[in-house]
């Protein structure tokens, strides 16, 4: 890995993440930071990054490294850290039921990948299809079905759905940009793990085939 | 560019952006102009349009507050100067003053206002030395407006209808 990419890039990279992520734009723009319990999960996520051979933690902070290297290291690590719990904060609904079901969903999930062990090429493809479910759940189904409708029977239904369920479905929804700005701000975090320094894979001996070690008279 | 270069240009720009991103979650900017003025503020380098703000006074000693609000607003686009922020509550004030009751709702944006003034201004004190206030002090405009918000047995003494507005 260049310094450049470890030195420049990948912070950038996270800290936009972190930047991006926090932005809710509706009638009046707010950051919001990750909150704790994301916070909690991102570590179990850098854990399974780090278990998967996706980061190699040894190729950013060593003592074979200058102090400076080290240091580039540390802000590759903490940014990692907030950006994956500013990915994982943006994924979760807003409030309600959904709410407290991706969250348990998320930290199922995360438990279940590390148990898996898988190597850095499933686990990469697994966060994709994660991230990308959960992006589909929240910015295209909730929010379909939480958007005030135009015409009466639609708003009857949705008033209906929304006293069944005792307002805990239906979201606020957001303004039609902020599901481009949560869309880039996933990939940009998938492409900031996948540009990770990850384990070297062990060169492997080439055998002679038994075949050229006694070839047959 | 030689590895140590690059490496200590890196953790500068690290710092330096997360220190903006920071910023920004504490200041919660609305607009890219709060964003641009409230950078040159850290610098010292943030100016009111003096034009403006003069056409906001002119305004609201006239009691056209709208039109002064919207003077203020562009001579202080970015939020950022206590002066301005401190004539934005006391329009609020005055517009929603009445003799029988006070409009709630200007004094709510009338304290959001002098809140910010407060916060602004250099150690929380603001004073404002103009002859036609009748409030000198963003504390007084301050507990005048949470007065004027505040539900009391007083509200309906009569002799109130002889206020004045200040």
């Amino acid at each position: 890995m260049t310094p450049i990419r470890e030195a420049i890039v990948l912070p950038c990279v996270f800290l936009t993440v972190l930047l991006l992520g926090g932005l809710r734009i509706a009638e009046s723009t707010a950051l919001v930071p990750p909150s704790p319990y994301s916070l909690i999960l991102a570590v179990l996520l850098v854990r399974v990054v780090i278990q998967s051979g996706a980061l190699a933690p040894e190729r950013l902070m060593a003592t074979s490294r200058s102090e400076l290297a080290n240091l580039n290291g540390v802000a590759v690590l903490a940014t990692l850290w907030l950006a994956s719990a500013q990915a994982i904060a943006l994924s979760i609904p807003e409030s309600g039921l959904p709410r407290l079901a991706l969250s348990v969903f998320f930290l199922i999930l995360v438990l279940n990948t590390s148990a898996a062990s898988p190597d850095r090429q499933r686990l990469l493809r697994s966060l994709a299809v994660t991230f990308g479910t959960a992006f589909v759940l929240k910015f295209v189904v909730l929010h379909a079905v939480s958007a005030p409708g135009e015409g009466a029977v639609k708003r009857a239904l949705l008033a209906l759905l929304d006293g069944v369920t005792v307002g805990a479905l239906l979201q606020e929804v957001p303004d039609p940009i902020s599901a481009y700005v949560a869309l880039l701000t996933l990939v940009l975090f998938l492409i900031g793990v996948m540009l990770l320094p990850s384990q070297r894979r062990p060169t492997r001996l080439e055998l002679p085939m038994p075949s050229a070690m006694s070839p047959v008279p | 560019m030689d590895e140590t270069t690059a490496r200590a240009l890196g953790l500068g720009a690290t710092v330096t952006y997360a220190a903006l991103i920071g910023w920004l979650y504490v200041r919660q900017p609305q607009t890219i102009t709060q964003v641009t003025g409230g950078l040159s503020a850290v610098v010292g380098a943030y100016r009111i349009d003096d034009r403006a703000f003069a056409d906001g006074l002119r305004s609201f000693n006239a009691d056209r507050f709208a039109e002064a609000r919207l003077a203020f607003d562009r001579a202080d686009p970015a939020v950022r100067d206590a002066r301005t922020q401190f004539y934005v509550a006391y329009s609020y004030y005055r517009q929603g003053w009445g003799r029988m009751y006070h409009d709630d709702r200007l004094y709510r944006e009338g304290l959001a206002a002098i809140d910010r003034a407060i916060a602004l201004a250099p150690s929380g004190r603001l004073v404002v030395d103009d002859p036609t206030l009748g409030m000198h002090s963003a504390d007084e405009v301050k507990v005048e407006l949470e007065a004027g918000l505040r539900r009391e047995p007083s509200d309906l003494n009569p002799m109130r209808l002889f206020g004045t507005r200040k």
